[in-house]
C-alpha cells in the first residue's frame, strides 16, 4: 500500500514538476483540459473522485463517466474530479516517491474524497480496479474500510454481476447512472458522521444500490449456490435495476483532450436498449426497454457539441442504429445541416441492408469511416440458433452497395465458439467473406479490402445463453487454424481473440463470490492491465486459483443446469429468468423470436417498471401492447364509433 | 487577375503554453489550435480531400515539458474577419484551455513564406528547482564556451554521425536569478535542444524547468 501521508496538492504539484517529463505522455496526469470543471473544494459538501480503472487515453472516451461528472458538478453543494489508472512507468514513480494516487482537477488524494466511483462496464478491469485502491492508499477489502475513508461505489455494465468483485466495493449500483448518482452523492453527505455499516444500511435503502455485505451466499456441495438472501430486514431480496424512464438531455460540454486518446470525439446516445432479442447479447438483455431520443434533441446537441468542443467528429450511439425509428429524417437533417461543415460524423451498429448504405452516404461527412457488420454467423443453424437472422443474399447484396459507392473498406464482425458450432459452420463463415471480397473486387478490383473479425463467444449473465458451457480450448484452436488457413489472402485481414483472454474473461462474467480471493492474490502476483492483451499474465491467474484450490473450468465448462441458482440471481435487470429460459430452450431447438416490437414476447420489464411506464406515452419505449399489434390495429377499427367518420 | 488562392487573409498568432499545456506535443497543439479556432467560430479554410484539416501551422516545434512565450501559429482564413487585434484576442482566450496565452495578431501577406523556413535561433531560460552552485555552474559554462569544437555521436534514422555543437550555442550565461540562459540555434540548418544541451553540461540530473523566450528570424 502507499503510505497515504503528508502529500498534499501542493506537494503533488511540485513532484509532478520534477519527475514528469520521466514517463510517456505525460499529459495523462496533470488535468487542465478545457470544459474541465474546477470547483472550490473548500465550499463542497460533498466531494467524489469518478475513477475508470484504465489510462486517461481509453478512460476519457467513456460516456457514462463524463455524464455523472456533469451531472456531480451541476449541483452546487457538490464537485466531482477524475482519476484514470497510471501506466507501468507512472506507477513504478508513484510508488517509489511515495505519491498516492490523486485527482486530475486539484490533485487531491482519493482519500480525501467522500465518495468513490469506480466504473466497471468490463470484466477485465477487475485487477486494476484493485490496485487502484492499493496506490490510493485505501485498505483494499471492504470490511477493511470504515468511515474514515471514502465510500467506493462501482456501476457499469460487469456490475450486473457484482458478486466477484463484492469483496472490493462497498455498494454496486445496479443499472443507469445518471439520476442515482446524486442520490448517493447526497446520502453520503446527510450519513456524515455515522459508522459505516450504518452509512450502508441507509444507502441499500436507495433502489439500485447492491451492498453486498448484507447478502449472506450459502453454497451446495457441488460447489454450486444454494441461496443468495438478505441478512437482515429491510435489505430487499432482489435488487431491481435503476432506469431513467426519458433519456436525460444529451450531455454536450465534453472535456477536451489536451493529448490525443483513443478516441478523441464526442459521442451522442441517439437510443438505449434494443428489441432485436440477439441470444448472445448482454448489452441487448440488461439495457431493457427501448428509449429514444428525438430528432431535433440529437440536432441541438451535435451544434451545442461543436460550440463547446470544437470537436471534429461526432459519433451517434446505439446499440442498432438501423431500429432507432427516425434514423432516415437524423440522416436527411445532419446531411442538410452538416453537410459542408468540415465535420464528421458516424453512424455505427447498422444493420446490414441496402438502406445502410444511403444512410451512410448521408451521414457520413467528409470522413468516412467505413463500412462496419456484424452478421456473427454463416449458417441456418447457427443463425437460428443465436437468434440474429441475415440471409447470404442480404449480406452480399449490401456489400456490393457499398462497395459500388467507392467505400473500399468493409469490416465484418463474426462470433465463434458456440459448443453447437461445428467447422462447417465456420467454413460458412470463410466462404461467405470469401464471396464478399469478390464482390468488392469485380466492382473495385484490388483495392477492395474485407476486414474480418471473429471473436469468441463467451456466455454472459442475464442473458438466455447464462446456462451454456464455453468452448473448449481445443475446439476454438481448431475453429482459428481453420480460418487463419484459409483468411490470409490479399485484401482480406483476419482478427481473433486469444483464447486465454476469452477463458480469462469466462471466469469472471459468471463468476462468483470466491473469486474475489483469486483476484486479489491474482493482482498480488502482479496482474494488472488485464484489458491489454500483452499485459494479461494468465499464467499468474491459473496460479491464483491453484494456491485457493479454486477450479476455474467449474465457471466456464459447466452446461448449468436449469434450476441452478446464479450468482446474480439477485441482481434483478427487469427480465424474467423465466423468458431467459424459455429462449435458451428455444435455441437448442434453433427456434427463433422476432424483434419484440412486433410482438411482446413478455420479458418483464413492463410490468416491472409498470409505475415508471404509466408516466410515458404509450409507444415511448417500443414495446407493443401483449397482443399482437395486428389485432390491436383491427380491434381499434371496430371500436371506433361510427359517428366519428366523416 | 488571375490569383485564385482560397486564403482570403492570413494571420500571425505570437502564443504562449504554460501549465498543464507544457505536456501537450507539437501534433496535438496544432489539434488544440484547430479546435479553439473552431469554438471560436472563425472562417478557417480547410485543406481538400478526404480528411479535411484546418489549414493551420505552427513554426517551430516546442519539445515536451517546456513552457513558451513565443510560439507562431499561421492561420488561413476562407473570408476576411473585420475585427481588431485586441477584439480577436479576446475571442480566441474565452474558448483557449487553461495555459494558452495569446500575444500580438498580426496580418500578413497571403503569399508570405511559412515561417518554419526562416525559423533560425532561440533563447531559452533554464530555472533550477533547488538552490545551485553558482561558481560551480559558471565554471561549467566558461569551460563550455572556451572549447573550438564540441564533437558528439548522434544517431538519428539509426544512422550514427558525429557533429559539432559549437556554432550551435551562440551564448550562455547565467543570470542575476541563478537562471540558465541559452541561446541556441534552431530549425533545419542547425538544432540542440536545451536538454541535449543540459546533458553536455553534466546538469541533466539537476531538477529543472525551460522556458522559451524568444524565437528569432532570419530576414525573409
Amino acid at each position: 500500500m502507499v503510505s497515504a501521508s503528508i502529500m498534499d496538492p501542493r506537494r503533488i504539484e511540485s513532484q509532478l514538476e520534477r519527475h514528469l517529463l520521466a514517463v510517456e505522455k505525460p499529459g495523462r496526469y496533470v488535468g487542465g483540459e478545457y470544459n474541465s470543471v474546477i470547483k472550490d473544494w473548500a465550499r463542497a459538501d460533498v466531494k467524489v473522485a469518478l475513477a475508470f480503472p484504465d489510462i486517461y487515453d481509453l478512460g476519457m472516451s467513456n460516456l457514462g463517466i463524463m455524464n455523472l461528472y456533469h451531472q456531480l458538478n451541476q449541483q452546487p453543494n457538490m464537485l466531482a474530479e477524475r482519476v484514470f489508472s497510471p501506466w507501468l512507468d507512472m506507477e513504478a514513480l508513484m510508488r517509489q516517491g511515495e505519491i498516492p494516487l490523486f485527482s486530475l482537477e486539484t490533485k487531491h488524494l482519493l482519500r480525501d474524497f467522500d465518495l468513490l466511483g469506480i466504473s466497471l462496464p468490463y470484466e477485465q478491469l477487475y485487477t486494476n480496479a484493485v490496485n487502484l485502491l492499493d496506490l490510493a492508499g485505501l485498505p483494499l477489502l471492504s470490511r477493511d474500510r470504515d468511515e474514515r475513508y471514502p465510500l467506493v461505489i462501482a456501476g457499469g455494465h460487469a456490475c450486473f454481476n457484482p458478486e466477484p468483485m463484492a469483496d472490493f466495493i462497498d455498494a454496486f449500483v445496479i443499472g443507469e447512472g445518471e439520476e442515482i448518482i446524486v442520490e448517493i452523492a447526497r446520502a453520503v453527505g446527510r450519513l456524515r458522521g455515522l459508522r459505516r455499516q450504518e452509512q450502508l444500511r441507509e444507502i441499500a435503502k436507495i433502489q439500485g444500490m447492491y451492498v453486498p455485505r448484507f447478502y449472506e451466499v450459502e453454497y451446495n456441495d457441488d460447489g454450486t449456490i444454494c441461496s443468495i438472501a438478505p441478512k437482515e430486514p429491510g435489505i430487499p431480496a432482489r435488487v431491481l435495476k435503476r432506469i431513467v424512464i426519458t433519456l436525460p438531455k444529451p450531455f454536450t460540454k465534453f472535456i477536451v483532450p489536451n493529448i490525443d486518446t483513443v478516441h478523441n470525439r464526442a459521442p451522442i446516445e441517439i437510443m438505449r436498449g434494443c428489441t432485436r432479442g440477439c441470444r448472445f447479447c448482454h448489452a441487448g438483455m440488461v439495457t431493457r426497454p427501448v428509449r429514444e431520443r428525438p430528432v431535433a434533441e440529437i440536432m441541438s446537441a451535435i451544434a451545442e457539441i461543436v460550440k463547446h468542443t470544437g470537436f471534429e467528429e461526432i459519433s451517434l450511439l446505439s446499440l442498432s442504429s438501423s431500429d432507432y425509428v427516425w434514423v432516415e429524417e437524423l440522416a436527411e437533417e445532419v446531411n442538410r445541416v452538416y453537410k459542408d461543415a468540415g465535420l464528421s460524423l458516424s453512424l455505427p451498429s447498422l444493420r446490414i441492408e441496402s438502406a445502410s448504405a444511403d444512410l451512410l452516404e448521408k451521414i457520413g461527412g467528409t470522413r468516412r469511416s467505413g463500412f462496419t457488420f456484424a452478421p456473427e454467423a454463416a449458417t441456418e443453424k447457427m443463425r437460428d440458433l443465436i437468434n440474429k437472422y441475415v440471409p447470404d443474399e442480404q449480406v452480399l447484396q449490401t456489400a456490393r452497395d457499398v462497395y459500388s459507392r467507392g467505400w473500399r473498406t468493409i469490416k465484418f464482425y463474426f462470433m465463434i465458439g458456440h459448443p453447437e458450432e461445428t467447422l462447417e459452420d465456420v467454413q460458412a463463415i470463410i466462404d461467405l467473406c470469401v464471396k464478399t471480397l469478390n464482390e468488392g473486387a469485380r466492382i473495385l478490383g484490388k483495392k477492395a479490402t474485407l476486414n474480418v473479425g471473429v471473436s469468441t463467444f463467451i456466455p454472459k449473465p442475464h442473458t438466455p445463453f447464462q446456462w451454456a458451457p464455453q468452448d473448449s480450448r481445443e475446439s476454438v484452436d481448431r475453429k482459428q487454424r481453420l480460418l487463419k488457413r484459409q483468411m490470409r489472402r490479399g485484401g482480406m485481414h483476419l482478427r481473433w481473440n486469444n483464447y486465454e483472454d476469452s477463458e480469462f474473461e469466462g471466469w469472471l462474467s459468471r463468476g462468483d463470490r470466491r473469486l474475489g480471493a483469486v483476484i486479489r492474490r491474482a493482482w498480488e502476483l502482479g496482474c494488472k492491465f488485464d484489458a491489454w492483451q500483452d499485459q494479461h499474465q494468465h499464467g499468474k491467474w491459473l496460479r491464483a486459483f491453484a494456491e485457493l484450490g479454486i477450479e476455474p473450468d467449474f465457471y466456464n465448462f459447466r452446461e448449468r443446469d436449469l434450476e441452478e441458482v446464479f450468482p446474480w440471481d439477485h441482481i434483478d435487470v427487469g427480465i424474467h429468468k423465466k423468458f431467459l429460459r424459455e429462449d435458451y430452450l428455444m435455441s437448442v431447438k434453433g427456434e427463433t423470436r422476432v424483434d419484440c416490437r412486433d410482438k411482446c414476447f413478455a420479458c418483464g420489464i413492463l410490468p416491472k417498471f409498470a409505475k415508471e411506464r404509466s408516466t410515458t406515452e404509450e409507444m415511448a419505449w417500443e414495446c407493443p401492447p401483449v397482443t399482437p399489434i395486428n389485432e390491436r390495429r383491427r380491434a381499434r377499427q371496430v371500436a371506433i364509433p361510427l359517428s366519428a367518420i366523416g | 487577375m488571375s490569383h485564385l488562392s482560397p486564403v482570403a487573409q492570413r494571420l500571425r498568432v505570437t502564443f504562449g503554453k504554460s501549465g498543464p499545456l507544457i505536456y501537450t506535443s507539437n501534433l496535438d497543439t496544432a489539434k488544440i489550435w484547430e479546435r479553439v479556432l473552431r469554438r471560436a467560430d472563425l472562417p478557417i479554410l480547410y485543406t481538400k480531400g478526404f480528411n479535411t484539416r484546418p489549414r493551420i501551422s505552427l513554426a517551430m516545434p516546442l519539445p515536451l515539458g517546456i513552457s513558451s512565450e513565443c510560439e507562431i501559429l499561421d492561420i488561413s482564413l476562407r473570408e476576411r474577419i473585420d475585427l481588431r487585434e485586441d477584439e480577436l484576442r479576446e475571442r480566441l482566450l474565452s474558448v483557449s484551455p487553461h495555459g494558452l496565452t495569446i500575444g500580438a495578431i498580426v496580418e500578413v501577406d497571403t503569399r508570405a513564406s511559412t515561417l518554419h523556413s526562416l525559423v533560425d535561433n532561440a533563447e531559452y531560460r533554464i530555472q533550477f528547482l533547488d538552490d545551485i552552485d553558482r561558481q560551480h555552474l559558471q565554471r561549467r559554462i566558461d569551460e563550455l564556451l572556451s572549447r573550438k569544437t564540441i564533437i558528439v555521436d548522434r544517431v538519428r534514422r539509426r544512422k550514427r554521425s558525429v557533429m559539432d555543437i559549437r556554432p550551435l550555442i551562440l551564448g550562455l550565461r547565467l543570470d542575476n536569478h541563478d537562471n540558465l540562459i541559452a541561446h541556441l540555434s534552431v530549425g533545419d540548418r542547425g538544432n540542440l535542444r536545451p536538454d541535449q544541451l543540459m546533458e553536455h553540461l553534466g546538469l541533466s540530473d539537476l531538477h529543472h524547468k525551460v522556458h522559451r523566450m524568444e524565437l528569432r528570424f532570419l530576414p525573409e
